[in-house]
Parts: C-alpha cells; structure tokens; sequence
C-alpha cells in the first residue's frame, strides 16, 4: 500500500465487531502500516449485504471481515468494485480450521474476484493470527471510459479489411460504358482458304465457286494412293509440312512410293484400324 | 520514396487452363528479360496485399455467360467493395489481358469490369487493355503477340528497375528452357504395393485413380482426385433414328461401388478411358518401358531429399497407368509451348525448323490452322515429327491434363434410386483437312456393351440448375440435349405426385426435319400466352442446352412475350426477367 500522509478512506465490511478490530490491527500490523491513518467505517451484517450505502470511487480499502465461511454475495463484490476508488483494493479475510478448507475458499474468492474485474489476486496469512488467511486484490486504476491513443494507421499498410457479408458492394455492371455493351463484331472470317467448312454462294462472284470446283478435282486418284510421290518433298512429311494446296492434306505421313495408310486415328477405346 | 516490391507481380484467374497459359508465357518473357517475376492464381493470393506491390499483370478469362471463373470470384468481390474508397491503389501499375469469346454478347466482361475497377481504385495502366478472341482465326495469341510488344516497351520506358540488365537483352529461348517443372523417379518392384491391380477392387481402383490424378496435378492429393463412385452401363440405345445427322443416345447406369444420393439438376463427371493402342504407341515412341513403376512431383522437392524414401503420400504405379489415366494424348490439343519444347528435342533440322517456326508469332496462324482448327493430338504431332526425342518430364509438364466430360443428369434419384442415366450427344464431325474425329467420351460410352461390366470412374457436383419446390410452376426451355435435366425434372415430379404435372405439356420444335428451320424460339412464341400465364403465376424458368447463342436467344423471346402479352414497354420486361434472376428464379446452364 502506498503511503499517503493524507488519510486513507477504508471501509470494512464484517459480521463480528470485536474481531473485526483485532483483525483490522493484525492487518495494519502486517502491511506495516500505523493504525492512526485509518478511521474505517465499518459495516455489520456482513453476511447478508448486497448493497453499499456509499458514493463510488470514495474508498482507498475494503476490509471484508469474516469468522465464519460465509463469504461475500456475489452482488457485493460488484458494489465494492464500484465504491473502490481505481486503483483501491480488497482484502478479504477470514478463518478457516484446515489448510485444504481454507485453499478450496481461497480458491472461490480468487475466482469471484476475477470474475468481478479485480486484477493482482493475492492469497495472504496473518502470522499473529491462527488458521487465518486472506486474499487481496486491486482494482484497475483507470476510471471508466478512459480512453488510450489509437494508433491511425495509413491507408497504404497493408491493413486487414475486414470482408463482412453485409458490406456495401458496387454494381458491377457500373463499370461496363455504352461502347462494352454493344454487342461485339465478330473479327472478319478468313476463311478465304477454299476447302474449308465455308461454302460459296449459289450466285458466286468472287470466284470462289471456281475455287471450289478446281479443289475437288485435287481428290486423290488411286494411282496418287498406291504409289505416292511429291515433286516438292514435301507430301509424305505429314500436315505440318504441307502446303495448303497439297493433294494429301488431311492423310498421315508416307513414304515415298509406298502405299498410303489410311490410319483412323485411335477414335475410341475400342479403336479401329484401317489400311485401304 | 517507398521501398516497393522489385518484383513483376501476375495475376491470373483461369477456368481451362487458357489463362493459366498466357500468365506463364508472360513469366518466360519477363525472365528472358531478367526481369523477377511470380505468378500466382487470384485464389491464392490475398488482395489486402496489391496496395505493396509495384506492377501486377492481370490475365483473366471470361467464361460462359459472362461470369467470373471460379478462382476469381473471391477476389473480385472484394475489389468491388465501396468502402476502398478511389485511392486505395494510388501508386500501383497494371496491365490487362482478357480471354473471351466474341461469339457471346459478354464479350470479355470480365476483363473490361477489372480493367475499370482497377482505374477506379486509383491504380494506373501501363498500357490498354488487351483482348483475346477465341473468334479470331488464330485464336488469342493473335491479340495477345501484340499487347506484350507494347507492354515490354512501355514498362522499359516508365519502369526501368524491372530489368536490370537494360531494355535491350534478351535471352534466347533456347538457353531459358531451364528444367521441365515435374520430376519423375523410378522405383524398385519391391517398393510397389503387394497388391496387384485386379480392377473387382474397387478401393484399390479408387485410391490409383486418385493417386495417378494427385500426382499429375502437382497439388496436394485432394479428397476429389478420388471418383466418388463407380458406374456400370445396363442400357444404352439411340434416341435419333439410324438415318439421321446425329447420333443422340440414352445411358442407364447402375452403381457397382457406394450408391451416392445425387439430386436431380446435378452434374456427372465422366473419366474416359482411353484407346489402348494410343496410349501404348505414345509410350513407345517415348521409348519406355509401360511397366515400370513411377512417382511424379513437383522439382522444387528435388532439394529435400527423397531418395530412397518413399514419399509416403506417393505410392508409386505403372507408367502405362499414369499416362492412361491423366495424359491426354488422343483428344486434346497441345499448346504452342510444346512445339516451342519440342523444337529444342528435335534432331532433324527440316523439324526443327518447322517447330520454332510455329512457335514464333510469325507463324502463330500456321500452327492455328494446323494444330487448333484441326484438333491436332500430341500422338498426332509426334507422327509428323518424328526426329523428336523429348524426355518423359516434359510430357508429362506439357501434354493437356485428361480431363473429366461433365453431363446433366437426366434421371430423378426418387424414380431410379440405384441408377443415373445421361442423354449423350456422340459428336462426330469433319475436320478442315477433311479429317473425320470423334468426340473421346461420348464416343466411348456410346461403344459400352452393357454385357461386359467395364467400370466408369465418376464424380457428382451441384450444376446450374437447382432442384425446385415440387409445387412450383415451371417454365422449362431445352432443346436438343438441353431437355436431359428436365426429364429428371419430370420424372421427379410424377414420383412427387403420382400424377401428371397439372396442365403441363411438352412442345417440342424439331428444327431439321422442316425446311425452314424451326427454333425453340419460335416454339415459344406460339405458345406466348401460357407462358405469360404461368409467370403471372410465379412460374420458375429454366434453361439448358448445348448452344452458345441460345440462351439469349431465349432470353429475347421472353423479353418479347412479356412485353406484348403485358403491354408493358420492353425495357420494363427487361428489367423484370433482371429482377428474376436475382430472385434466384431464371437458371441457366449452357455447355459447349
């Protein structure tokens, strides 16, 4: 305890006047404090108190008294956190006939007290006096709304930012001009290559139908199949090689001179093989 | 000044892999430029963090009907929060690249909504954003070849610090190539669990497909590598006559493992098999041995040491297995990185030549019209280039993952409790070289004999169109294989009520088999009243089918009969069918 030359307001709380006097002096004599600094007001009926006559944050020590193992309503120590000044602590003592008594009392005490918002629980024995023991704890020493500096933190670190399902989204839509909405041109075909899926019109023009007729004729001959030859090289390589207009476009690579295979490629798992 | 990040950030939000594509090209250019750079997806990164970046690279595609893809969609939302206020990106450059389809009317919405939002939050571009167009003839790199030039140029001009070794260098693609990212490790025949792959297992079979997937992901093996469930065909027949175009059948399927409550307007995965002479000749050419056993991880594990360890999550299997089970060799085509792979690997100089030249940008439309337009598969590529001797590793970093085939489920649990049957178009069609191919799964299932109990590995995940109240009013729109979920729809609500719908009908527009073409547009304009009378009745709508133009087609029609059978202006109608589908009461599910 710090020692104030001013006085100290302590309030005991006890069910047994007289001892609690001697008790109070035992403590006095235990902290090594002189009895003269403190006037305390004592309360009595401490066994069936809930509710503290007094202003809150008015006093610097409670004292809870007991003789018995009755011990503090749970309401009380909410009331003595209220009248305790921050900073201010309780101490509550009492007897008890065995150690294993008293560690299962001390025990609930501690955890009354936390749960209360004391902080520093600490258990005690007064020497002088038999089979005693105590606990004593403080209150947090900032008022109630006291308010601490938040660090702000800058828009560029990467701050989490929470995702709540109720968080306010944009349209999405919002983002598409007038130009995104129209509906897209379709980039111009070249399909100019004759013999692909494109087909020249009925009333043909551009002379693709001509094309078309010369391409057909380029249908492979069975002579051009059972003795295959290439003036440039070429046609026996495979389509990666051949030009657009080579007669064995679309035919797996030959050799030379050799009959070309017809191979349908693997189509299924139960495959087909053919050689013409 | 700050101390900022002297690192390129990118960005990507891929749905099929496209934009994970172009992200990692955009990282092999920075680097040729020694330039630092990471790459990470919108879902593992957190967005608190842009305002400490420098420069972040966006490339984000657009799917379907104009949405987010699906590793955005946090991200996104939380730039759309008002509460950032205008300047929380003050100081940031970025850059955006797009990858859409203008076939569709939200052409690369997702693109042009980022590039703006961004600009709104204070961040400046570096240059405009850059659109890729799967319309284009050769596809998005037609777009994109030219964006890079520009970005490179100006991040040279205002961002010097990115590349410290001046504007002018440029290493060579051939000296960046760098190590494959995957590390194979081949193991002792004692290693291999005892057991032996005897497909009545089912557990076992489980736990390799699983296994086999886990490693080719290179993610953490995830309970969903895993299929949930085996099937087994006991029906299949065709729905369109034999004469007919198309080849449309209905599957019935029973489950042979753990039945799975499904609901009706789910989705089934489908792994196909594939041909086992394809995958046999892949591995041939690859020269090695199918049996032999491998685990495959990730290289940077290369610097813990493995060993001789077991990686305890890595039980090791067959070569044969792993690629039959994750490589795509006989569908897919590869992207223009394999052929610039390849180029390194190949021995004869004609090839050579021929692989860089179609890597380059010079003739990106010569590998378009060979490699894209034809669907060129890597078993394909290897026939014509056949000098190539390219390491395992790098196969199995570049040949397209197998994919799973999604179907609507067209079968109410409540009418058939142990079975799932799908309404499968085979697809079939004709290439530009006049080369005939098939779809890989639908032609597979459709080729099941119900009498040989072959075992279909499948997965069942919530589609699009969620299952109604059984009272609710109904408005079901589903042409050709669109109608699939709705007969589940149908079979579920007789179940429900042991009775036919009240005043239900179904009207059916058969478009090939009149001269004029007859759509399920005009259907619906026939049928104008009803279908005013059932939403005044708080009728729900749905919409499936396999078209990219339908489902606006459809929304115009509805537009359109709302506003004459109300008499209400057609931006009201508008407006109204927008307050439907926020009330959660218009679904759409549209595949391709």
């Amino acid at each position: 305890m710090d020692s104030k030359s001013e006085r100290s307001a302590v309030l005991a709380i006890t069910d047994d006047t007289s001892y609690a006097v001697t008790a109070l002096n035992a403590y006095w004599e235990f902290e090594n404090e002189n009895p003269k600094r403190f006037d305390p007001l004592i309360i009595l009926q401490a066994s069936s108190l809930a509710r503290l006559p007094l202003e809150s944050y008015n006093v610097d020590l409670v004292i809870y008294i007991s003789r018995s193992v009755e011990f503090p309503f749970d309401e009380l120590y909410a009331e003595i956190f209220r009248v305790l000044v921050p900073g201010g602590s309780l101490v509550v003592y009492g007897l008890q006939s065995g150690t294993k008594e008293a560690d299962t009392a001390m025990s609930a005490i501690e955890h009354k007290l936390l749960l209360a918002g004391f902080l520093d629980g600490k258990r005690f024995h007064l020497k002088s006096v038999a089979q005693s023991f105590g606990v004593k704890a403080k209150k947090p020493s900032w008022k109630l709304g006291s308010s601490f500096a938040i660090k702000k933190k800058t828009v560029k670190n990467p701050l989490k930012i929470q995702m709540d399902d109720n968080s306010d989204l944009i349209d999405e839509d919002s983002l598409l001009t007038e130009e995104d909405l129209k509906k897209p041109q379709l980039p111009p075909v070249g399909d100019c290559e004759v013999g692909s899926t494109r087909k020249a019109c009925k009333n043909c023009t551009c002379g693709r139908a001509e094309q078309e007729e010369k391409v057909q004729k380029l249908e492979l001959t069975m002579d051009q199949i059972n003795n295959p030859q290439s003036a440039c090289g070429n046609c026996g390589l495979g389509d990666a090689f051949r030009c657009s207009t080579c007669p064995y476009k679309g035919v797996p690579p030959f050799k030379l001179g050799e009959k070309v295979c017809f191979l349908i490629s693997f189509p299924s798992a139960s495959g087909m093989n053919s050689c013409m | 000044m700050e101390m900022k990040s002297m690192t390129l950030l990118i960005l990507y939000a891929t749905q099929t892999g496209n934009a994970l594509d172009v992200a990692e090209r955009i990282a092999r250019e920075a680097e040729r430029r020694a330039c630092t750079v990471v790459i990470s997806s919108t879902d593992d990164y957190d967005a608190n963090s842009l305002p400490a970046e420098d420069t972040v690279i966006f490339v984000v595609s657009t799917t379907g009907q104009g949405d987010t893809p699906d590793s955005m969609k946090v991200f996104w939302r939380f730039l759309l929060q008002r509460n950032l206020g205008s300047h929380w990106l003050e100081g940031i450059h970025y850059a955006v690249f797009g990858l859409g389809d203008s076939g569709y009317q939200k052409y690369n919405f997702v693109a042009k909504k980022l590039d703006k939002r961004l600009s709104d939050l204070g961040a400046t571009a570096v240059v405009e954003r850059g659109l890729g167009d799967d319309q284009h003839p050769s596809g998005y790199e037609a777009a994109l070849d030219p964006w890079l030039s520009s970005l490179w140029s100006r991040l040279n001009e205002i961002k010097p610090h990115f590349f410290p070794k001046g504007p002018d260098f440029l290493v060579s693609n051939e000296e960046l190539i760098g190590l494959p990212k995957v590390q194979v490790t081949y193991h002792n025949v004692n290693d291999m669990d005892s057991r032996l792959s005897t497909a009545t297992d089912f557990k076992y079979l489980q736990m390799q497909i699983g296994r086999a997937r886990s490693m080719s992901s290179g993610k953490v093996p995830h309970e969903k590598s895993k299929p949930d469930a085996f099937l087994k065909m006991v029906k299949n027949f065709p729905l369109t006559r034999a004469s007919h175009e198309k080849d449309v059948r209905h599957f019935e399927f029973e489950f042979v493992s753990q039945v799975i409550k499904y609901e009706i307007g789910d989705v089934l995965e489908v792994l196909p098999s594939q041909s086992p002479a394809a995958v046999d000749s892949f591995i041939q050419r690859c020269n090695l041995d199918p049996e032999s056993l491998i685990t495959v991880h990730p290289r940077e594990m290369e610097n813990r040491h493995i060993d001789n360890n077991v990686n305890t999550l890595d039980v090791p299997i067959k070569l044969r297995t792993f690629v039959e089970l994750t490589m795509d060799v006989t569908s897919a085509s590869p992207r223009r990185y394999f052929f610039e792979v390849m180029s390194f690997f190949a021995t004869a100089e004609h090839e050579k030549e021929r692989l860089q030249y179609f890597a380059s940008p010079e003739g990106r439309d010569d590998l378009y019209q060979y490699n894209q337009k034809e669907r060129r598969t890597v078993v394909e590529v290897l026939e014509d280039f056949p000098s190539v001797q390219m390491p395992f590793e790098w196969f199995v970093q570049l040949v397209p993952p197998l994919k799973n085939r999604a179907f609507s489920i067209s079968s109410s649990p409540l009418a058939h409790p142990t079975q799932v049957h799908l309404t499968v178009d085979v697809v079939s069609w004709t290439t530009p070289f006049k080369r005939k191919r098939q779809g890989l799964c639908s032609t597979w299932l459709a080729s099941l004999d119900p009498e040989q109990s072959i075992y279909i590995p499948v997965w069942f995940h919530k589609g699009l169109l969620p299952p109604p109240p059984p009272s609710l009013p109904l408005i079901v729109i589903g042409p050709g294989t669109g109608c699939a979920p709705f007969r589940g729809f149908v079979e579920e609500r007789a179940v429900q009520s042991q009775c036919k719908a009240k005043g239900g009908g179904f009207y059916a527009a058969f478009s090939r088999d009149q001269p004029q073409k007859v759509y399920v547009q005009h259907k619906m304009q026939e049928q104008s009243e009803r279908i005013w009378n059932l939403l005044c009745e708080g009728a729900a709508i749905y919409v499936a089918g396999s078209s990219t133009k339908m489902p606006s087609d459809v929304m115009v029609a509805f537009e359109e009969i709302i506003s004459k059978e109300s008499g209400a202006p057609r931006e009201s109608a508008v407006r109204w069918l927008r307050s439907l589908e926020k009330a959660g009461k218009y679904h759409v599910e549209a595949w391709s």
